[in-house]
């Protein structure tokens, strides 16, 4: 059995509407990221994976089974929705415990695997609290804790960092890491630091279609030559905003630097082109792509 | 270890606290109350008997009496409405009425005039006309039958011409020393006591039974929506016919057990009461197990089933409205309406037993198909889980920014 996810001509409808034009995309083991802007179609693609949503036609197999054969791909597979609660009145152990009850797992097995994942998301010391105590990464960490459970060969992330403060984001991200070292992961995020720092193989999604796959480096390697920084004095800086995709800013005493993305060299003066972030290669790739970029117009 | 969690989860929510509440609240305050000291027959007071002549005169002239005033009281779906009948129907009924009295024409009209005391309806309070006109000589019962069956299709179902409640409304008569002591002795000797009294525990408790659990019912199956939970339940291992059938097992375990305590407290007071007397000591774990459980398995599959469809409170509303409807059904026969489809069937008496037993073949029929009822009911509620989980139904909002009507609109 192949290891790896295929998506062949993926269209997807919400009655009249489409959601997802003609995907085509292949993922194997390791982190995935999946980024788009909100409303790009992420989560309706992480549900058509994760046989939550039927699709209108094309092709999906998870490591060889078609997705149509929705038991096959519950016991593969790993979900943590963007949206999710467990039980309030239930204890962090306790609600672990029901799901993988759910999953099937025989109660002896289920009991060790539930105070290894606890270890594992540092919530053990927190199994006797209930679910409604936790705070928003604690709930996020035992997220990810019951997508574990019954060990599955892809887990699905959606949006997984939203909402939570630096520290918990590097240690979610870290969490997300390890776990990829021996199954699929696919982050879907519009958060271009998440993928940043885990993610090799990535692609970006908008309005229903993937706009770029490939690895972080080559989407980099795409921007360099469109990506200026420049010294802009206060008084301009609305004009700048207003003709530019403007990805960074510092400001300092009499003027701010600001980070461009342009196809051509700037009118601007001592613009210089610079090394591409993700950040600015991913702004580069929506506009390349003609999408409607209303970020610096404020 | 499923099941248990299940169990665990309906017990600590609200909806099952307010579903023990209720429960014994409308024990203590009518089956406990009643029982409270040694029942006793006489206080019966009337008693139905199948006599043919008594229904046949009682009904004639009752309908008679609505003929001539062309007002028919009916209870159609348990509410009052007073009927009046166009030209056509009320010449259909005449010519009933000519056909039962064998006497036409002028003669019929006579006839009419004749109604001279008049008494009051029991719910309008208005005044009727009686008769004492004599039905035909050798009229037959079978085809006076027909007849009332028609006349009550007429005016529009729910009359007291409905040939099931004919014994009950017309031919009522005292209860005879013989007959009471015969009822007491039937009481204490081949019901010891606890099968009378099972009988009238399942009465009552029938009632709630076929409400109350649409509650607990509705909260289980909505509560992985409202705790964002579903997506996390969806895309477990587990198929859906195991896991909403475990649930609904979990449900009419649970909720079995406050019915269990009634149970108990009944025999408890039971034994209290007829101290020194034999008694069934199992009687109140046997009936009510027939009589109650296709209730709790038909209200909580129809909470199961209408919630997952409408993933509203719709199924408190519908499940309200099969309630009213069931037990208006048998309102006007409190004791020995064991019919054949009947949801809530009505014994509202630890006596009369001979009636229990009459009917007791229509009552076990019934029991089956309402259990059959709610399995076919739950087979519904896990295809719609099954479609839902996949995506391929969303539910149908009546309510809110999704709403059908909004859409519509």
């Amino acid at each position: 059995m192949d290891n790896k996810i295929v998506i062949r001509k993926m269209n997807k409808f919400y009655g009249r509407k489409q959601a997802l034009f003609d995907i085509d995309l292949t993922i194997e083991q390791g982190m995935f990221g999946l980024l788009g802007r909100n409303g790009a179609g992420k989560t309706t693609l992480m549900k058509t994976i994760a046989a939550l949503h039927p699709m209108k036609s094309g092709e999906v197999t998870v490591c060889g089974v078609p997705v149509g054969e929705a038991a096959k791909i519950r016991s593969m597979i790993g979900y943590l929705p963007q949206d999710f609660s467990m039980y309030p009145n239930m204890r962090t152990d306790e609600a672990l415990d029901y799901l993988g009850a759910l999953s099937g797992i025989p109660s002896k097995e289920r009991k060790q695997r539930v105070e290894a994942l606890l270890k594992k998301v540092n919530l053990y010391e927190h199994r006797n609290k209930k679910v409604k105590q936790l705070s928003g990464g604690m709930k996020r960490r035992l997220g990810i804790a019951q997508a574990l459970l019954h060990d599955p060969k892809v887990l699905i992330v959606d949006e997984p960092t939203a909402g939570l403060d630096p520290e918990e984001r590097i240690r979610f991200r870290n969490l997300l890491c390890e776990t990829a070292e021996e199954r699929i992961v696919i982050l879907s995020t519009h958060i271009v630091g998440d993928v940043e720092s885990t993610c090799e193989n990535i692609a970006i999604m908008d309005e229903g279609k993937i706009l770029w796959r490939g690895t972080v480096r080559e989407l980099l390697e795409n921007a360099r030559g469109h990506v200026y920084t420049a010294n802009i004095e206060k008084q301009y800086m609305a004009q700048v905003k207003k003709e530019y995709i403007v990805t960074g800013m510092v400001a300092q005493a009499e003027y701010t630097t600001v980070t461009i993305v342009s196809d051509a060299e700037p009118d601007l003066p001592n613009a210089v082109l610079t090394e591409p972030d993700l950040e600015g290669a991913y702004m580069y790739c929506l506009r390349s792509n003609g999408c409607d970029m209303k970020g610096g117009e404020e | 270890m499923l099941f248990r969690h299940e169990c665990k989860k309906i017990v600590c929510s609200a909806a099952f606290i307010v579903y023990c509440v209720l429960s014994l609240l409308f024990f203590f305050t009518n089956y406990w109350t009643d029982c409270s000291d040694e029942v006793s027959c006489s206080g019966q007071g009337l008693i139905a008997v199948e006599d043919h002549d008594r229904i046949m005169d009682g009904a004639t002239n009752s309908l008679m009496g609505d003929f001539a005033s062309n007002r028919y009281e009916c209870y159609p779906y348990g509410f009052y409405k007073a009927v009046h009948l166009k030209e056509k129907k009320r010449e259909k009924v005449r010519s009933y009425l000519e056909e039962i009295t064998g006497v036409s024409g002028e003669d019929f009209d006579k006839l009419l005039e004749t109604g001279d005391t008049y008494y009051e309806g029991f719910s309008t309070k208005e005044l009727y006309q009686f008769h004492d006109i004599p039905v035909k000589e050798g009229f037959s019962y079978d085809r006076f039958v027909e007849i009332m069956a028609d006349v009550d299709d007429i005016v529009g179902g729910g009359s007291i011409y409905n040939p099931e409640g004919l014994m009950y409304t017309f031919s009522l008569v005292p209860m005879a020393e013989e007959d009471i002591k015969a009822e007491q002795d039937d009481f204490y000797k081949e019901d010891k006591i606890t099968r009378g009294l099972a009988r009238l525990f399942c009465d009552y408790t029938g009632i709630d039974l076929t409400i109350l659990p649409v509650f607990a019912a509705a909260w289980l199956t909505a509560a992985d929506k409202k705790r964002r939970m579903h997506e996390l339940v969806y895309t477990r291992d587990i198929s859906s016919l195991r896991l909403v059938l475990t649930r609904y097992g979990a449900l009419l375990f649970t909720m079995a057990i406050p019915v269990l305590a009634m149970m108990i407290l009944s025999l408890i007071q039971a034994l209290v009461v007829y101290k020194g007397h034999s008694m069934d000591m199992l009687a109140f774990f046997k009936l009510p197990v027939v009589w109650l459980l296709p209730n709790l398995m038909f209200t909580t599959a129809v909470g199961v089933l209408v919630t997952e469809i409408f993933s509203s409170p719709v199924a408190i509303l519908s499940q309200l409205a099969i309630w009213f409807y069931s037990v208006m059904a048998g309102s006007m026969q409190l004791s020995g309406n064991l019919s054949r489809f009947a949801l809530v069937p009505r014994h509202n008496t630890p006596f009369e037993r001979g009636v229990f037993l009459a009917e007791q073949n229509e009552f076990i029929f019934s029991r089956v198909f309402w259990t059959v009822i709610s399995m076919v009911l739950m087979l519904l509620a896990v295809a719609v889980y099954s479609a839902k989980r996949g995506g391929r139904f969303n539910g149908i909002r009546l309510f809110g920014k999704d709403s059908i009507f909004r859409r519509k609109a």
